[in-house]
């Protein structure tokens, strides 16, 4: 029995000895793999994934009210995910070389279709100016370029009207200069421009465009900081309107003007950041053909086509904590919309939110948010709206994180 | 159309007013660190991201595609690239 454990641990032995023989001479062979290590090159050529994903619960009850009386109409809801609070949008960047980078970002938010958010190239031409063509995100504002991802937006949905102009077909330069103490950015946009329906109303015009005009769309930044804690911004877009020739308008032109402000500050053990903009939307003058009018078709109304739309909204989070209260932050935003009250989608939207964070870390949020609405759509008998007065209690629960 | 040309003339004018005058960073501002630009910029829109949450090549990427948002200058996105390469470890 001892014999045979005396020859099991040579035999062991042995094994071992030539496997530490085959090691030593893979350690031999070390050099040429440090040679390879060493020759390694990253390259130049980069690709990546990134992107976002928001996930939420909501609980929705609506209270409508009609000018002409009779019982308050009172709906419940509640869903599991939904356009505005469930988003799966994967973004694809190629850095090609130090001078290009591709972006692509799909959308996933419901249903049986895919959006996209943006596709085009960027070409990082001198210091202080990129030029980007391709479906992109129109330089307007702050709000749909740089807040609108749920894991950096503080509340849980998005301030209604910021998504005008949204993206559109175009080409692109921007930059970023030093100025003194200060900063500031440019960014401007050529696209296909946008569309006006029988009602007034606009969209993007899309890939093709009907005409041979084109909008241009810019925006101005200033960070009078030397921290660069403050940033206010001035946008501007203008461009005339394709319509079908049948609407009889008399060369339609729509311009934008926006505002915007980002501020944070630390004071004491807190970090307060404030963000605002607000939009004005115009189309000049025209006749609108009367949905009232059934017969002849040629009976028309006019209003003034004026849309404002508009957020300010302040975070608290107590970053000077040690503790895991330092990754709660809340949040408050007002938000209110304005449509013209004599066409047929005139409304008078007021909204307060209010949400409680918590990060998990850095790039990823649980949020318990409220929400109240109050929607006005007044009486307009020229085209048959009857007025009526909307209220919306929404409580959401959301999951966001950046891919 | 005027209105447009409008536009057109006064945002261009602005740019050309900005480019002529505002190419020239203080002293004080060149003497940054990248820290210092990372802990200033990254803040304006989100969270502090934490260098180790991807390498070297895919800051290179994202460095790019932050410039295209926040509208860095290149020595802002030179410096902060630079941060994220030696503490990502």
């Amino acid at each position: 029995m001892k014999k045979s454990i005396l020859l099991a641990l040579m035999c062991s032995g042995s094994t071992l000895c030539s496997l530490n023989a085959e090691a030593q001479d893979s350690v031999a062979a070390a050099p040429g793999i440090d040679q390879k290590i060493t020759e390694y090159r990253p390259g130049s050529a980069h690709f990546m994934l990134a992107g976002l994903t928001t996930f939420g619960f909501v609980m929705e009850k609506n209270t409508t009210s009609s000018t002409v009386g009779g019982p308050s109409i009172i709906t419940k809801n509640s869903s599991i995910g939904d356009a505005d609070r469930y988003e799966f949008s994967p973004m694809f960047l190629w850095r090609q070389s130090d001078k290009v980078l591709l972006e692509f970002e799909p959308s996933y938010t419901g249903g049986n279709s895919l959006s996209v958010n943006w596709a085009d190239v960027s070409y990082f031409l001198t210091p202080g100016c990129i030029i980007r063509a391709g479906y992109l995100v129109l330089p307007f504002g702050m709000y749909s370029k740089r807040l609108a991802a749920g894991w950096i937006n503080k509340l849980t949905s998005d301030p209604i009207g910021m998504d005008m102009p949204g993206s559109d077909y175009g080409v692109e330069v921007e930059g970023g200069f030093p100025m003194g103490n200060m900063k500031w950015n440019y960014d401007i946009a050529v696209s296909n421009g946008f569309q006006m329906d029988s009602t007034g109303s606009i969209s993007s015009v899309g890939i093709t465009s009907p005409n041979l005009n084109k909008t241009i769309c810019g925006r101005i930044g200033l960070l009078p900081h030397a921290g660069s804690n403050l940033e206010i911004g001035f946008s501007a877009l203008g461009g005339n309107l394709y319509a079908p020739q049948n609407y009889n308008y008399g060369n339609p032109t729509l311009m934008m003007y926006a505002f915007d402000l980002s501020y944070y500050k630390k004071i004491g053990m807190f970090t307060l950041n404030l963000k605002g903009q607000y939009n004005v939307e115009t189309v000049n003058k025209q006749s609108y053909l009367n949905p009232l009018d059934t017969t002849s078709h040629t009976a028309t109304y006019t209003f003034n086509n004026t849309v404002t739309a508009g957020f300010g909204q302040l975070s608290v989070r107590p970053t000077g904590l040690e503790n895991f209260v330092k990754n709660f932050e809340l949040g408050y935003r007002y938000v209110v919309y304005n449509t013209p009250d004599a066409s047929l989608w005139g409304q008078n939207w007021t909204e307060n939110d209010i949400c409680l964070n918590y990060w998990l870390s850095w790039r990823q949020v649980i949020k318990i948010g409220y929400e109240n609405i109050n929607n006005v759509v007044k009486d307009n008998p020229t085209v048959g709206i009857t007025g009526s007065t909307t209220i919306t209690s929404r409580f959401i629960l959301q999951f966001s994180t950046q891919l | 159309m005027l209105r447009k040309k409008t536009t057109l003339m006064v945002i261009v004018a602005l740019i050309g007013v900005g480019a002529t005058i505002g190419c020239k960073e203080s002293e004080a501002v060149k003497a940054k660190s990248g820290a210092q630009l990372w802990a200033e910029n990254c803040q304006r829109c989100h969270n502090l991201p934490d260098p180790s949450t991807f390498s070297d090549e895919q800051w290179s990427i994202l460095v790019m595609h932050m410039q295209t948002r926040a509208l860095l200058t290149n020595n802002e996105r030179d410096k902060i690239y630079t941060f994220m390469r030696q503490f990502n470890r």
